[in-house]
């Protein structure tokens, strides 16, 4: 009962005074920034006129609101000349620092990086949980006594694990059509969703088989003693006990599913290592690869995280 | 009236013949207990018993009605499910490795069943737990996990656990046999109280002492069939088969 009430009201510690803290202060700076940054008009209108002139038609501009700041790069395309603005707390300043050119770069590439990145998340989440839907059954379905369940569920597994990820994209992608135009799928998502849940349900059923096989026998037999049905038995005796072994290399797979994502990029479509790539290619830099990176890195230990609050949730009876 | 009884039970796991025409049955109110050595068949007997194990051919009564009755590996007479449902919860089933389910709360363990096999209400599958649950001595450990509880204490919720479903025969496969010898005093205790209720048991076991002072009756299983039976007293003072004599010889020096 005790237990029950602690949870529902948070005690104030001091952690949660700091906390509390912090994010007053954070706010209301962003509040502040953002009410007090000049306008892109204004940060654009410091662009000097001579850039604009000399290249003429070669001339391109990209402006940038993050809120708290704005930013106008206006570059010469024939020669690559650039000047870049960041107005902030009132005030404009060109960035013309060699420490703070690179710095600029990132900002002007994120919108970019960050809407990769969004392609990747969203793939890997939705492929991985509808995959994991797929994969009961599959699992189910391998160890069932039935041959009519078992055969096709084994041969399925057997196959999306047997042959790689790229091929069964491509399949889907640029075969399908080929056998009959009907079947072309013209959302490049679409299809990349198709392929990666139909594999990851592969990879994530044999996760589930072994983990319903490494519960032991006892459990079942308890179970059927008591009169519980087959159903029973998987969703209240069976099944929570192996999520909490299945939890970490269900977590394994996310992050494969994420890295593999990439391959996307072979359908043209933009996730985040295509956009970094076309950011590298187009502005012949290797910086580019540190934010990339670095996003990819904070994704991975957001879904470590999740796991292991969820590991630790599902270990309280040991 | 016999709540168990078995005909011509037989079973064999691949060419190996566990269980030779096994006749046997089990009165109600009786305390029987099954003795033997070592791979005779007594836990595929007792399994076969709650269909844990599917057997070749015989018949098993439940309650004087027919449970099963299988000829050449296929069942000959059918029964309806809800009629196969209500025979096989008249029996409760304690394994020797207790086979608690560790992911749940003792209440919870015993509640289960209850709840969703017979549909009781939450409220009265919980009164009822206590119940049992005080009465295997358990009552302060009603909200730990299984893992919390010492071998004597989860033997000891696992007896509640079948006796939360009410049924009219306990079977018992070597309770004991995995705990530790301290623990052992505790739920042969519970089993003696169980007795004294008036439960009718069927119980495997390797301790003589229990069958001696408990059993109305002892079942000397060998070689896949009963090979002699009788009170404790006849059979432990005087047994006729030599190979009981034999194996009381060496189970009773040994003690
Ligand atoms: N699932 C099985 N598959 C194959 N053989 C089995 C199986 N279960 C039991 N046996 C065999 O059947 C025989 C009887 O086993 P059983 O477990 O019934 O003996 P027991 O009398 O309970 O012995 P113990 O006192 O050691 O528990 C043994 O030879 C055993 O190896
Ligand atoms: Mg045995």
């Amino acid at each position: 009962m005790l237990k029950k009430i602690k949870g529902w009201f948070y005690p104030v510690t001091k952690k949660l005074i700091i906390i509390l803290a912090v994010v007053a202060v954070v706010l209301s700076s962003v509040i502040i920034l953002a009410a007090t940054k000049p306008s892109i008009n204004t940060v654009d209108s410091r662009i000097s006129t001579e850039l604009k002139e000399s290249s003429g038609k070669m001339y391109a501009q990209a402006t940038l609101d993050f809120g708290i700041f704005n930013a106008v790069r206006g570059q010469n395309v024939k020669n690559g000349k650039t000047e870049t603005y960041i107005g902030i707390a009132g005030d404009t300043k060109k960035v013309d620092d060699i420490w703070a050119e690179p710095f600029a770069d990132i900002v002007f590439w994120m919108p970019q990086l960050l809407d990769g990145a969004g392609t990747t998340i969203k793939l890997t989440i939705t492929s991985v949980t509808v995959g994991i839907f797929l994969s009961i059954f599959l699992a189910l379905g391998k160890i069932s006594k039935f041959a009519v369940l078992r055969w096709p569920c084994s041969a399925y597994i057997f196959f999306f694990r047997g042959t790689p990820l790229l091929m069964q994209l491509f399949f889907i992608y640029f075969g399908l059509p080929l056998i009959n135009p009907a079947m072309a799928i013209q959302d490049r998502f679409l299809a990349a969703f198709i392929a990666f849940t139909l594999n990851t349900a592969a990879y994530v059923a044999e996760i589930i088989r072994a983990g319903i096989q490494s519960i032991s026998k006892g459990q079942f037999e308890a179970s059927k003693a008591l009169g519980l049905s087959y159903a029973q038995t998987m969703s209240i005796i069976i099944i929570p006990q192996s999520i909490r072994r299945l939890l970490p290399p269900v977590a394994n797979e996310f992050i494969m599913v994420l890295k593999d994502a990439s391959l996307v990029s072979m359908i043209a479509l933009s996730d985040l290592t295509h956009a970094t790539r076309t950011i590298s290619n187009s502005s012949s830099t290797v910086l580019v690869y540190i934010p990339a990176m670095i996003i990819y890195l904070i994704i991975t230990a957001v879904f470590n995280y999740i796991f292991n609050k969820l590991e630790k949730r599902f270990s309280v009876y040991e | 009236m016999s709540l168990i009884r078995t005909e011509k039970v037989c079973k064999s796991f691949g060419s190996l013949r566990v269980l030779k025409n096994v006749d046997m049955h089990v009165d109600e109110g009786e305390v029987v207990c099954i003795i033997g050595p070592s791979g005779a068949g007594k836990s595929t007997f007792l399994r076969s018993l709650n269909q844990l194990e599917t057997i070749n051919s015989g018949k098993i009564f439940i309650d004087e009605e027919l449970f099963l009755h299988r000829e050449h590996n296929a069942t000959v007479e059918k029964i309806s499910p809800e009629k196969y449902k209500s025979l096989l919860l008249e029996m409760g089933m304690v394994f020797q490795s207790f086979n608690l389910f560790p992911h749940k709360t003792v209440l919870q363990n015993v509640t289960l069943a209850p709840i969703n096999v017979k549909k009781v209400s939450k409220a009265d599958a919980e009164k009822k737990a206590h119940e049992v649950i005080n009465m295997v001595g358990l009552g302060d450990k009603i909200n730990q996990y299984p893992s919390q509880l010492s071998g004597g204490q989860q033997q000891r919720v696992a007896i509640a656990r079948a006796l939360a479903m009410e049924p009219k025969i306990m079977l018992f496969d070597e309770p004991t046999s995995a705990l530790d010898p301290e623990l052992v005093g505790e739920v042969l205790g519970v089993m003696k109280k169980l007795a004294e209720s008036g439960m009718t048991m069927l119980v495997v076991t390797h301790e003589m002492a229990f069958a001696r002072d408990v059993a109305d009756r002892v079942l000397f299983m060998a070689d896949g069939g009963i090979a002699e039976e009788g009170s404790p007293d006849v059979l432990f003072k005087n047994p006729k088969n030599p190979r009981t004599q034999q194996f009381l010889a060496r189970v009773l020096n040994r003690d």
